[in-house]
C-alpha cells in the first residue's frame, strides 16, 4: 500500500507508517487527530488475523537467527539478546542480522530496540535505538509516565507533577507503595528499568500441559480454536488450583504430516481463556493459511505454560471472607509497610526444620507466601497433602510461643555448680539442675522439672555451617517453661513458653 | 402546613391511632436496626472459651501476666476467634519474639494475621491505630510510657470501627484508661514432663478474669489446658 497508513483499535492510532509518523500521527491520537494532521492517510481498522498471518513468516525468519522467539502480539516479538549478541558480535550486530534476515523475508520498515528488560526493550524499539548495558534507567528517565501504558496511573502522576519516568523512579519504593498500592509498586519498578515481576516469577511445575487428538485432522482455523478454548479453560483452572497465573504459553502443534511447530505468546499480566484462545487463533492463522506454515491438517494441539507468577489477588474474597474487609485490611498494611518499612509487617510462614525459629519463615506482607519448589503433579482433588520430609531431633510437645533469635546467652548448671556437659555421642556429665540469664524472670532459677536432651546435629556434610547442639526443655520453679541449647560448651535459651 | 414526626415524639401521639404507632416504630426500626449482642461479638473457640465465651466488638481488652504465664496463648487464641470467623488479625510484636508456630497451634490462621514489628514508641500509638481500622483483632503491647490521651483515643477508634484492641503487658493494669475485659494469666503447673523423661504437654492455666458489669466488678476464675 502507498502513502500513510495509520491502523486504529478502539477509535485510536495503534500504529502508524514512517511517513505518517512524518506528518505528526502518533499513537493514541483520535482518527480526526490524525486526518487533521495528514490528511492523505489511509485509516483501517485493526484486524489481529491478519496481522499474524503476514507476521508469521517474520517470526520464522528471526527463529532462524535464535530460537528464544516470544511473540507479544502480531507485530511484536521479543527474545533474549545476550547469547545471540555474543555469537553476532555484539548488540549491534545482532541488529544488522535480524534487519537482514527479515528483510529476506519482504518486510522493510522495521524497528529493533535493545535494552535491560523487556519493558524498556520495547520503549527502545519504538525509537529504533540500542540501550548500551547499565544504561536503561538513563534511557528510561525522559520518557513520559504515560510510557507505562497505565492511563489512570499516567493521570494522577501528571497531577502530582511527575512528568517522567525518571522523576517518578526517584520516589522511594515505600512510597509508591503506600500511596498507589501494588500497582503502583509494579509501575515504579519498570519505570527504574527493572522487570515486572522477577522476584515472584516461579518456574511452572512440570506436566501442567494440556494436549489434544485432532481427530479427523484439522485444516480451519475456527475448528482448532473451539478445541483450544476446552484447553485454555482446563489449564488455567488447574493453575489457579495451585494459585498460578499464566503469562507466557507455548502453542504447540503436530500435523499429519509429521510437521512439528511451536510458537511461545506472552502477555502483560495474567492471560485469561479468552486472551490464550485469541493467541492460539492468531498462531493458527498464521500457520494454517501462510504458505511455508503446515502443509497438512493439525492433529495434535498442546498448550505449555511458559511463564507462571503467582495469582495475586482478589480471590480471597472467595474463600468465605469479605472482600471489602480484606481490602481494606491490605490496605492497611501496606500503609504500615509505606510508614515503617516493609520487612516491618511480617506474616508466619510453616516450613520444615527442627527448632521453633526453623520451622517458621517470616515473609514481608504481600510477598508470596508459597515456598514454590515441591508442587504437587498432577490434577489437585481435595486438599493437597505436600509430603514433608522427616527431620531428626525435632523439639515435640507444645510450639513456644516466645521464639529468641537470636538466643540469649544463658547458664545451664549442675547441683555442684558446674556448666553442664554434653559428650560427642550425646552423653550428659550430670543432670541440669539451675539455669541463669538475663531474659528470665528474676534472672532464672532452680529447675524442677527437665525432658531431653534433643541432640541435632545439623548440616553435618558442610565443614563451615555444621552445627551441633542439644536441646533440654526445662521448666522452672514449676511455673515457667523454656528451651535451653547447649552449643559448643555455650548454653542458651531459644525460646519460652508463655 | 406539613408536620415532621421524629420517633422520639412517640408518647405525643394519641394512643387510639395504632395506624400511626405502626408507622412509627417501623420508620424507626428502618432508621435505627436493632443489632443483637450476638452479632456484635466474636466467638471464641479452644481452650480459652472456658474462661472468655465470646468478647464484644469495639471494646478493649487489657490482658496481663509475668513472662512464661502463658499471656502470649491467651492473647493469642483471641486473634483466633477473629481468623476463625474468617476476619482479619494483627498483632504489634515489638522485639519480634513471636513463635508463629504457637499461634497456628493456638488456632490462627497465618494467612490472615500480620505481624509489626520493631515499632519506634513515638509511632506506637499511630500503628496501634492504624491496624484498628483495617482488622477485627489487634494485640498490641503496652509500652512502658502509654500516654493517657492516647489509650482513650485507641479505645474511642477501637468502638467507632467495631474492632478489638487487646493490650497487654506483664500487669493489666498498665492500660491507663477502662476495659471491658481484664485478664491476668496465673500461670499453672505443666503436665508430661518430669526428671529428665517425657516431654512438655501442656499446663492447666489460671486465668482471673474481671468483667466490667453495671457498677461492680465480679472477678471469675477459670481453669483451661493451653499448649504452649
Amino acid at each position: 500500500m502507498d502513502g500513510p497508513v495509520a491502523v486504529l483499535d478502539h477509535h485510536r492510532v495503534l500504529a502508524a507508517s514512517a511517513e505518517a509518523r512524518h506528518a505528526g500521527v502518533r499513537t493514541g491520537n483520535r482518527r480526526r487527530e490524525a486526518e487533521a494532521s495528514c490528511p492523505e492517510i489511509t485509516i483501517l481498522d485493526v484486524d489481529p488475523a491478519d496481522e499474524a498471518r503476514v507476521f508469521e513468516p517474520v517470526a520464522r525468519a528471526v527463529e532462524l537467527i535464535t530460537p528464544r522467539v516470544v511473540l507479544d502480539r502480531p507485530g511484536v516479538l521479543s527474545f533474549p539478546t545476550r547469547g545471540p549478541s555474543r555469537y553476532h558480535g555484539g548488540d549491534g550486530g545482532l541488529a544488522d542480522r535480524i534487519r537482514d534476515a527479515v528483510g529476506t523475508a519482504g518486510i522493510v520498515d522495521l524497528r529493533i530496540g535493545i535494552a535491560d528488560g523487556g519493558f524498556a526493550a520495547r520503549l527502545a524499539a519504538r525509537r529504533s535505538v540500542i540501550v548500551p548495558v547499565g544504561e536503561t534507567p538513563t534511557f528510561l528517565a525522559a520518557w513520559p509516565v504515560g510510557a507505562l501504558g497505565d492511563e489512570p496511573l499516567a493521570d494522577l502522576l501528571t497531577r502530582l507533577g511527575l512528568r517522567t519516568l525518571g522523576a517518578f523512579a526517584e520516589l522511594p519504593a515505600s512510597a509508591v507503595l503506600a500511596r498507589l498500592g501494588r500497582e503502583g509498586l509494579t509501575a515504579h519498578r519498570l519505570a527504574r528499568g527493572e522487570d515486572a515481576h522477577p522476584p515472584a516469577l516461579t518456574t511452572p511445575p512440570p506436566d501442567f500441559e494440556e494436549s489434544t487428538e485432532l481427530d479427523p485432522p484439522a485444516d480451519r482455523v475456527d475448528a482448532v480454536a473451539f478445541v483450544a478454548k476446552g484447553l485454555a479453560d482446563r489449564l488455567l483452572e488447574r493453575l489457579a488450583a495451585r494459585g498460578l497465573a499464566c503469562t507466557q504459553v507455548v502453542v504447540e502443534v503436530e500435523s499429519e504430516h509429521g510437521e512439528h511447530l511451536s510458537r511461545a505468546w506472552r502477555h502483560e499480566g495474567a492471560l485469561t481463556p479468552g486472551a490464550l484462545v485469541e493467541r492460539v487463533r492468531w498462531q493458527l492463522d498464521g500457520w494454517l493459511t501462510e504458505t511455508g506454515g503446515l502443509s497438512g491438517g493439525l492433529t495434535r494441539l498442546r498448550l505449555i505454560p511458559d511463564q507462571v507468577i503467582p495469582a495475586s489477588g482478589r480471590q480471597l474474597g472467595f474463600w468465605g471472607g469479605d472482600a471489602a474487609a480484606s481490602d481494606r485490611a491490605e490496605r492497611v498494611f501496606a500503609r504500615l509497610q509505606g510508614l515503617l518499612g516493609p520487612e516491618h509487617v511480617v506474616t508466619a510462614v510453616p516450613q520444615g526444620g527442627r527448632t521453633p525459629s526453623e520451622r517458621i519463615r517470616w515473609v514481608p506482607w504481600g510477598e508470596p507466601r508459597e515456598p514454590a519448589p515441591h508442587a504437587p503433579i498432577g490434577p489437585v482433588a481435595g486438599p493437597v497433602t505436600v509430603e514433608t520430609p522427616p527431620w531428626p531431633g525435632t523439639i515435640p510437645g507444645p510450639a513456644p510461643a516466645r521464639v529468641l533469635d537470636p538466643p540469649t546467652a544463658a547458664s545451664l548448671l549442675d547441683g555442684s555448680g558446674r556448666p553442664v556437659m554434653v559428650s560427642a555421642r550425646g552423653d550428659l556429665s550430670s543432670p541440669p539442675t539451675e539455669v541463669r540469664s538475663a531474659v528470665l524472670p528474676n534472672g532464672g532459677g532452680a529447675i524442677t522439672a527437665f525432658a531431653g536432651p534433643w541432640a541435632q546435629d545439623v548440616r553435618w556434610w558442610d565443614r563451615t555451617s555444621r552445627s551441633r547442639r542439644v536441646t533440654w526443655q526445662v521448666v522452672i520453679e514449676e511455673q515457667l517453661a523454656c528451651l535451653v541449647n547447649v552449643e559448643r560448651g555455650a548454653a542458651s535459651i531459644t525460646a519460652i513458653y508463655d | 402546613m406539613s408536620f415532621v414526626v421524629a420517633p422520639d415524639d412517640a408518647s405525643s401521639i394519641p394512643r387510639r391511632d395504632a395506624a400511626a404507632r405502626a408507622h412509627l416504630a417501623a420508620v424507626g426500626a428502618a432508621r435505627a436496626p436493632m443489632v443483637l449482642a450476638r452479632d456484635r461479638a466474636l466467638i471464641v473457640h479452644g481452650p480459652l472459651a472456658d474462661a472468655v465465651p465470646s468478647v464484644q466488638r469495639g471494646t478493649v481488652i487489657a490482658a496481663g501476666g509475668e513472662p512464661g504465664s502463658g499471656l502470649t496463648s491467651a492473647v493469642l487464641g483471641i486473634a483466633a476467634a477473629a481468623t476463625a470467623a474468617g476476619e482479619w488479625a494483627a498483632m504489634v510484636d515489638d522485639a519480634g519474639t513471636l513463635g508463629g508456630l504457637a499461634a497456628a497451634e493456638a488456632g490462627v490462621d497465618l494467612a490472615r494475621f500480620a505481624v509489626v514489628r520493631s515499632v519506634p514508641r513515638d509511632r506506637w500509638a499511630t500503628v496501634v491505630a492504624a491496624l484498628l481500622e483495617g482488622v477485627s483483632v489487634v494485640l498490641a503491647e503496652i509500652p512502658r510510657s502509654v500516654r493517657v490521651g492516647d489509650a482513650r483515643r485507641l479505645a474511642a477508634r477501637a468502638r467507632e470501627r467495631s474492632a478489638v484492641l487487646v493490650a497487654f503487658a506483664p500487669d493489666a493494669r498498665a492500660w491507663p484508661v477502662e476495659a471491658a475485659l481484664r485478664l491476668q494469666t496465673q500461670g499453672g503447673a505443666w503436665a508430661g514432663i518430669g526428671e529428665g523423661d517425657g516431654v512438655l504437654a501442656g499446663r492447666a492455666l489460671a486465668v482471673e478474669v474481671t468483667a466490667r458489669g453495671r457498677s461492680t466488678i465480679v472477678p471469675m476464675r477459670a481453669s483451661l489446658e493451653l499448649a504452649g
